[in-house]
Parts: structure tokens; sequence; C-alpha cells
């Protein structure tokens, strides 16, 4: 990615790509992991818990990560579109 | 994002490090102040200086305080907005407990009320009192602990709460703090040749750059873990994925949890009478030094009071230990046999435990206390001198002159101006009259205004010529020292409790250990507005210097 | 052993490890000891040691849960400690290498 690309829209999209995607994708990997480790036998609480605690771990590595990839676009895809996708799945498979 | 990973790594530390460093420096102050909360609150409410007390008796005194407790005024009509209509004059209570660690002279009592055709299921108004468990004196509703009633939830909600903004706000910072840790990391090329590194005799911008990766990386392992811990605090809040998309399993979960227990999840609806809780509370501690960790009750609940599915709730105070309470014991309320006793946490469950009893310290251990305190105050370091290497390094360059001005003025209302705003609640609580109506209202008035003050101040001596330090920092040092040494001496004044009092003749740690930490904060205030002016005249005679010479020259 | 006297020792032995450690690092040996170069190997084994002494002392002290987290704080102390030194008064920490002087 060349620096000179570097438009405010540009770095707001980055932005958004890490905070809102990251909290979307987050949200998915928590959603689907819980619904999982249930199914794998694991209490709800437990699951809950051993995924609260991943939770933080993982949002900054896929906020560090939405600033190095290769485009903001490619960002936004995995962490929003992933995201949405693992909640759909997760909600699917408990309902 | 930019041409290389380190790159990205280096704009990410740097822009959202500024941003949200200023939140930041509140969460890790006010953070640092929490650790002695409760001594805070006796230096606050002379009223509460005696020692620490043990859970009262439940049968001879707690039971009369619960029976006459209403929910507050504030909640009622919170609660009256939400269902749209008037309440019944006697709520109906689901719970009530009471809350005490070894610090704690004072007892913390709560109440839960159901409120009628609720839109949530779990839709409660609460009560909460302080009282003298010595005696069963209830405090005036109006004293406030300035300790953990103001400076604790500053740091984790910033008092803005609407729609729990603030604590969003504080979730959000705390993971730019996660971020900028990782990125810090990653863009300090030589992080172990440099793990001792500070040269204060060069130039500001790289003394102050040393500076900044000293306290970060020294107490990178606090930092770290302190930010990650007080996310998964309020986990609950930031992912509640248990209350939107998985509803039904969670409350599958519930019901299956309380008939595994044994513990009643809706009241019967019946009443009967409570039996005996301090026989329980016996009994509880008889079952926890049977189980090899004897102790004392910290926690106790009361679930469905008054009715026949009641069961009283017993959790050990956690003080030789991180996990802040634990080993409950749950009694049937009527007939007082144990309905369940808690089994060993299990592995996921004991980590989640000792996350969160790590991050709000309820254990006795003062060396361990006043190491949470330099590594707070390591925190705020790390984040003034980032402040101070970020105007350093654009001062130079004129397009940038508007940005450093204002984010100088920024960070000497976050550093000094915050310093500033503290010692002038802690004067307001000492000066105000007692009768005062809403006394504790306008002592957040003062602290707040004060702090707003000095912003005002900043932005009006800030200057942002290369080498000088706007002088708005040595002027709000001084006003840091005569803060700090007035509040001592009202304290004196007004209460009779000097140094010579505390430390010597009448013991009193609490009160003492708060007056010395004053007394050391004017200290270093001092030194460091003589030194701060110290340099301003170095570099005002550099100046002239190169003023003179560019005459020369030119005649 | 008294708790008190434990974490003292402990704090002691943290520093000392730190101190050792710091003066494995070229520029700060020769803050200590002009135009000399390091016994790396002895210091850093040196350094690990202490370090792994101050752990014990600590969980003789408390609980272990407890005892983990003073370690990690008092080391980080230490380190700041020896910084410090290093910066303002190098000098102080030539009798901890003082074999070598």
């Amino acid at each position: 990615m060349k620096a000179s690309a570097l438009t405010p829209l540009h770095i707001l999209s980055r932005v958004g790509a890490a905070l809102l995607g990251g909290y979307c994708f987050v949200w998915g990997v928590t959603t689907l992991g819980i619904v999982l480790a249930t199914a794998l036998g694991m209490s709800f609480s437990e699951a809950r818990t051993l995924f609260y605690l991943l939770a933080f771990l993982l949002f900054t590595a896929v906020f560090c990560w939405a600033f190095a990839a290769a485009s903001h676009g490619r960002a936004w895809l995995v962490l929003a579109g992933g995201g949405a996708a693992m909640t759909l799945l997760g909600w699917l498979l408990a309902h | 994002m930019l041409q290389t990973f380190r790159q990205s790594m280096a704009w990410l530390h740097t822009w959202f490090g500024l941003v949200l460093g200023f939140v930041l420096m509140a969460v890790f102050f006010f953070g640092s102040l929490s650790v002695f909360d409760r001594e805070i609150d006796r230096w606050a409410l002379p009223e509460t200086r005696f020692e620490p007390q043990p859970m009262p008796s439940y049968d001879n005194l707690l039971a009369d305080i619960f029976a006459g407790m209403e929910a507050e005024e504030e909640e009622l009509e919170a609660a009256r907005k939400r269902i749209g209509g008037e309440l019944p004059a006697q709520l109906q209570p689901t719970g009530w407990g009471a809350y005490t660690t070894h610090r704690d002279p004072v007892l913390d009592v709560f109440a839960e009320y159901s409120v009628p055709n609720p839109k949530d299921p779990f839709d409660h108004a609460h009560g909460h009192l302080t009282l003298d468990p010595r005696i069963g004196a209830i405090l005036p509703h109006d004293s406030l602990k300035i300790g953990s009633e103001f400076f604790y939830p500053l740091h984790y909600s910033l008092h803005i709460e609407w729609k729990q903004l603030g604590t969003w706000i504080v979730g959000v910072a705390a993971l730019i703090m996660l971020v900028a840790l990782v990125s810090g990391v990653i863009i300090h090329r030589r992080l172990f040749r440099e793990l001792f590194t500070f040269r204060p005799g060069k130039r500001t911008q790289r003394s102050s750059l040393d500076l900044h990766n000293l306290t970060g990386v020294v107490a990178l392992p606090f930092h770290f873990i302190f930010a990650l811990s007080g996310l998964t605090i309020f986990a609950f809040l930031y992912l509640p994925v248990g209350e939107t998309v998985l509803t039904t399993p969670v409350q599958a979960h519930l019901m299956e949890e309380a008939v595994s227990r044994g513990l009643p999840f809706e009241p019967a609806g019946e009443a009967a009478a409570i039996a005996s809780v301090d026989a329980m509370m016996v009994e509880a501690k008889k079952r926890w030094a049977e189980r090899g960790m004897p102790g004392e009750v910290g926690f106790l609940w009361v679930t469905h009071p008054g009715d026949r599915n009641s069961f009283v709730s017993i959790f050990r105070a956690g003080s030789d230990r991180v996990a802040f309470v634990g080993q409950g014991v749950h009694f049937d309320a009527v007939s007082g046999r144990v309905l369940y006793e808690e089994p060993p946490p299990t592995v996921i469950a004991g980590i989640n435990e000792f996350l969160t009893g790590l991050h709000l310290q309820h254990f006795e251990h003062w060396p361990l206390r006043w190491l949470y305190l330099l590594g707070g105050l390591l925190g705020c370091t790390c984040i003034a001198t980032g402040f101070i290497f970020f105007t350093e390094k654009r001062k130079r360059n004129l397009n940038d002159a508007t940005l450093v001005r204002w984010v100088d003025a920024l960070a000497v209302t976050a550093v000094t101006g915050m310093l500033v705003a503290t010692g002038a609640i802690l004067v307001a609580n000492r000066l105000l009259p007692a009768e005062l109506p809403h006394r504790s209202g306008w002592e957040q008035t003062v602290f707040w205004m004060a702090w707003l003050l000095t912003l005002a101040h900043a932005l009006w001596r800030g200057r942002a010529v290369s080498g000088c330090l706007s002088p708005a920092w040595r002027e709000q040092c001084w006003a840091i020292a005569l803060l700090a040494v007035t509040a001592v001496a009202l304290n004196w004044i007004t209460t009779g409790d000097h140094l010579l009092k505390t430390v010597l003749t009448d013991r009193y740690w609490p009160v003492a250990g708060f007056d010395l930490a004053l007394l050391a904060s004017a200290a270093i205030a001092l030194r460091t507005a003589f030194m701060l002016r110290t340099r301003e005249r170095a570099a005002a005679r550099i100046e002239h210097k190169e003023l003179l010479a560019m005459e020369v020259a030119r005649g | 052993m008294a708790e008190w006297l434990s974490l003292a020792l402990a704090v002691g032995s943290g520093f000392l490890g730190m101190a050792w450690l710091a003066l494995s690092l070229n520029v700060h040996w020769q803050q200590v000891r002009a135009r000399a170069l390091p016994p790396v190997k002895t210091l850093r084994a040196l350094a690990a040691v202490a370090l792994s002494v101050s752990l014990l002392l600590c969980l003789w002290a408390d609980h272990p849960s407890i005892a983990v987290l003073v370690w990690v704080m008092a080391i980080s102390g230490s380190a700041l400690s020896v910084a410090m030194l290093l910066a303002w008064r190098p000098r102080w920490l030539k009798p901890v290498v003082v074999w070598a002087c």
C-alpha cells in the first residue's frame, strides 16, 4: 500500500474497519465459539467465560491486522463480513 | 496501511495513543488512587475514622435495617419512566445483601426491589445504605465517599452514565492501551538493549522518549494485564451475546443451573419467616475451615427475602489470596440447612477469578498495594511522556504549530490539570459547610470546574516555541503544591487529626498515609516547578544569545 | 522466616538480578567500568539465579496467587530502580560487580 494514498477517507475507513469490523469479528467468534463449545459438552457459563477471556486478546490482534492488511477493503471484508457470518451461523445453530 | 508493517504500527501507536491517551491518563491516575479508595473515604468522612469491622450480626442488626430500607428516590423516578406508570407505595424486595472487606470500618448494604409490569424481566429499583456496624447507625445519604464513590467510578466510567457511554469510552481506551503496548513493542527496535536506558541530560525529545520507553517496558506485564482484566471484568457489558443472539441457550442454562444446585429461581409467592442467619454464618465459616481455608464473611446475599423459596448465600472474603470472594455456601432461608456448597472452581473459572481479583484487589497485602500504586504511576508517566515527546518532535515544524499548541494545552490539562482538580475536591470537602444541601453534588462541581479552569489557563498560557515548554506546566505545579498542603492543613484544622496525632499518639494510618502522600506530592510538584523554571531560564538565555548572534551577523 | 523478611530479601534479590542483567549490556557496564567489556554469560547466569531466588522467596511468604503478582511487580520496581541509578548515580552499582573492579 503506497503511503501517498493516505487520504482522510482512507484513514477513516481503516479506523472503522479496525474498531467496528474488529468488534463485529470478536462478536462472531464469541457467539459461534460459545455455541460450538456447549455442543462439545461445556456448560454455557464456562463457555462464555472462556470466550470472554479470549475476546480482547483477539480484538487486539485483529485491530493491529486491520492496519497491516493490504487494503482497507480487505480488512472490512474479513472482519465485518467474517464476523457477521459467524454470528449468523452461531444464531442458526443455537435455535 | 503504510509501506511496512513497522511503519503502520508506528502510525497506529502515535495517533491512537495521542487521542485515547487523554482518557487513559484519567483511567490510570484515578485507578491508582482507587488502590487506596477506602483510605481516601476515611479522610473525606471523618465520622468513619475507626477500625475496620467484621460483618455484623444479621439477626440482631441487619434484619431490622433491611426491613426498614427503601429504594432510592432517583431509582424510583427512573423506574416510573421505564414502565410509564405509577409505582405502589411499597415495592417487593427481590434481594438484599451486605459487603465488607478487611479495610472497611463502615458496611455497604444494598437492596433490590422488583418493579411491577416491567418491560425487562430483570428490571429492578435499588436501595443502598452505609452504616456503622458497631451500633447500626446509618450514614447521611449526602456523604460522598470521595475514594470509592467518586475516584473509583471515575476511573471506569468517567461519570458519564448516559447509556453507559463512559464505560464504553473507557473500554475503547483500554483496547487501545493493549494495541499501543503491542505496537510499541513492535516499533521499539532495541527493546532489550535499551531496557535500562534513561538519559535525562539530553534534549527533551530524547529524554522524554527514553522515559516513555522505560516506564512502558519495565511495567509491561502490569500495564497489559490491567488493561486486559479491566476489559474482561466488563465483558458482560461489551459483548452481551447471552442477552441478544443467544437468549434461548441462556434461559435453558439458568433453569438447569437452578435445578442442579437446588437454588429456587422463582419465588413461591408465600410468605415465610427467615431462620437465624448468624447460625448460617457460623456454619459457613466451619465449612471453610474444614476445607483448609478459614476466613471471614465477605459478602452476604438473601434472594427472595420473606418468601418460602428464599435462600441465603454467604461468601468468604478473599483477603489472603487474589480471588476476591468465593467458596459460596447457600442455605435454605426458612429451615437454615445447606442447599449447595460451591465446589472449587474449574480451570477456566479459576483463571477468570484470578484476573478479576487481581484487578479489584481486595487482598490484604500492603507491599503489593503500594507496588500497584507504583505501576499505576508508571503508566501515567508513560502516557505523559508520550504527549511531551509528540509535541517536542513537532515543535520545530511550523506547519504543525496549531496542532502542537492544542495538544500541549490538552496535555497540561490532562496531567497537571487533573491533579489540580483532585486537590480542589479535597479542599472543598474540608471547606464546604456540613449542613449544605446537596453537599456531595457541590464537591463534584468544584472538581469539574477546577479542571475546566486548568484547560482555560493552559490555552491562555500556551506557547509553541521550539525548546520552550509552556509556562502553564510550571504554574499548575505551584497550584498542585498549594492545594495539597492546604488540604493537609484543613484536615488538621477541621478534624483535629494532625500528623503527630495520626502517626504517633493516636495512630490511624489511613488518614496519616493520605496526609503524607499529599505532602510528598506537594514536594514533588514544587521540585518540578523549580526544575522547569531553571530550564525555562536556560532556554531563554540560549534564545537571547541566538538573537544577538543574528543581529551581529546582520550588522 | 517472617513474611516481611522474606519479602525484603525477595526485593533485594530482585534488585541484584536486574542490576546484573543491566550490567551485562555493554553501554551500562562501561558506565561502571570504563573501557572494558562485560562478562556477559556470567552476569546473565547470576541474574537468572537471583531472579529465581526472588520468586522462591515470594512463594515462601504468601499464597501462590499473590506471590506471583508480588514477584512480577517487585522485579519491575527493581528494573526501574536500576535504570534510575544508571541515569543519575552509576557508580553506586560498582559494589554489585565488586569482583571485577
